[in-house]
């Protein structure tokens, strides 16, 4: 299991995650990251990493 | 004048292939003194100007159009900036432009059916510049007539007559933007008559702290969508079908694989940098890669560097429609980016499929010298050739 989080101090609503991995994340009213699922496996956890390497402000962060 | 120099100099009178430039000045000068402004042109530099609006803002000392208070929410910096992106933000989420997206797709194939049986055109006058021009029109609720009106004022404030850089800019551009702003007093107060479903009305009836925004504030906020959301997408049009022109397999690419046509867009975004570069004013004194900057004096990130720094992009200057990850700074970062970034990226969404729906074959008219614009990227005509589709 990868424990995904979003720094919402960072994310400024570029909203690459969300449109390249919209399993794992969603937007709020403004249009800024928020998560779908916080734990990630398998075919999840790719999608996540691939929000996490995409977003320009870094922040998105998956741990073990 | 060094090769640098030599570099930047033309960069101010427009420039058909930057990256060479942009490698120049990473490598050898990537805090760079030019007459205008601090150029910084490295990856982590860049990041840092905009993150850090304390050391680098973007307020009315960084550019100025001739307007007479701080464009909103550009050259407002936080955490003032805030109490507006949240009323603004959400009139721009991808979800709210996906709303839009059959109306646009309506448009982009009404403008190429007017030479789409002709097999030539001049994509710029007769599509580049019409199409963001007349959706901005639409999302502001603004009569579609009043089209040539705002092509003639975003120009005077963009490309002022007369004003050369920096210099004389205020003067040159200032009788316009006066225009500018006694058409959005009218047009406020016909929408406070008469409010409908279009971004002007939202942004009267917004709250921000429980107050809603003043005349002033919201007159500020539609000087700044003038001058961002028209421009802009004309460069990357402009930029995008160059490309797209020059080379057929990447074209046909978009063709045979539409999937691919959303990332082919950030793609191209990142090595085109449609706006190559933003505008800061230093607050401090401060020091840059060894380089000291006095309190006040100009800086100017350059996104389409950082587009193309080794530092994040393996083989920059490869375009491969697949690239992943792609974190490119198009459209900045930090508190100031772009507000707009969703409606641009549906605009070209909808735009690059249509017209490679309609019209798949095409070159630049053989014999043209395509010509620059200075600061942003658009060319001044891009004539195009293409077969006629059989009836």
């Amino acid at each position: 299991m990868t424990y995904v989080s979003v720094d919402a101090d960072r994310c400024v609503g570029h909203g690459r995650c969300y449109t390249l991995a919209p399993d794992v994340f969603d937007a709020d009213e403004v249009g800024h990251a928020i998560l779908r699922v916080e734990d990630v496996s398998g075919e999840l956890e790719r999608h996540a990493v691939t929000g996490e390497q995409n977003c320009p402000e870094q922040a998105i962060t998956l741990s073990p | 004048m060094t090769e640098t120099e030599g570099f930047v100099d033309q960069a101010m009178s427009g420039i058909a292939e930057p990256q060479p430039m942009y490698k120049a000045l990473r490598e050898s000068a990537p805090v760079f003194r030019s007459p205008q402004a601090i150029v910084l042109s490295r990856l982590a530099d860049i990041e840092m100007a905009l993150k850090r609006t304390d050391l680098f803002s973007s307020n009315m000392d960084a550019v100025d159009l001739g307007n007479l208070r701080p464009m909103i929410p550009l050259q407002i910096d936080p955490p003032d900036h805030a109490k507006y992106r949240r009323i603004l933000d959400p009139l721009f989420t991808p979800r709210e432009m996906a709303k839009r997206e059959p109306w646009v797709a309506e448009l982009v194939n009404e403008m190429i059916d007017g030479f789409a049986d002709r097999g030539d055109c001049d994509f710029h006058e007769e599509f580049a510049v019409p199409l963001p021009c007349t959706v901005f029109l639409q999302l502001l609720g603004l009569p579609l007539e009043d089209l040539d009106k705002f092509l003639e004022w975003k120009d005077g404030v963009i490309r002022p007559q007369g004003a050369d850089g920096y210099d004389g800019r205020h003067e040159a551009s200032a009788p316009v933007a006066q225009q500018i702003y006694d058409y959005f007093e009218r047009a406020i107060d016909d929408h406070i008559a008469s409010p409908r479903d279009d971004v002007l009305s939202s942004m009267i009836a917004a709250q921000v702290e429980g107050k809603p925004l003043s005349r002033e504030e919201l007159l500020d906020i539609c000087f700044l969508f003038l001058i961002a959301g028209l421009d802009t997408v004309t460069d990357s049009l402009d930029c995008f079908f160059v490309y797209l022109a020059r080379h057929p397999d990447r074209r046909h690419q978009l063709v045979e694989q539409p999937d691919v046509l959303p990332h082919a867009i950030e793609e191209l975004l990142r090595w085109e940098t449609p706006v190559p570069g933003v505008a800061r004013v230093a607050m401090q004194d401060v020091e840059v890669g060894g380089c000291p900057i006095s309190k006040g004096e100009r800086v100017s990130p350059l996104l389409g560097a950082a587009n193309t720094d080794p530092a994040e992009f393996s083989d920059p200057d490869v375009v491969d429609f697949n690239r992943s990850p792609n974190r490119h700074r198009a459209f900045g970062g930090g508190p100031h980016r772009c507000l707009g970034s969703h409606l641009a990226r549906m605009e070209l969404r909808v735009a690059l499929r249509e017209f490679h729906r309609r019209i798949p074959d095409y070159e630049i008219k053989p014999g043209t010298q395509l010509v620059y614009t200075a600061a942003l990227r658009s060319v001044e005509t891009l004539p195009l050739v293409f077969p006629v589709a059989a009836r």
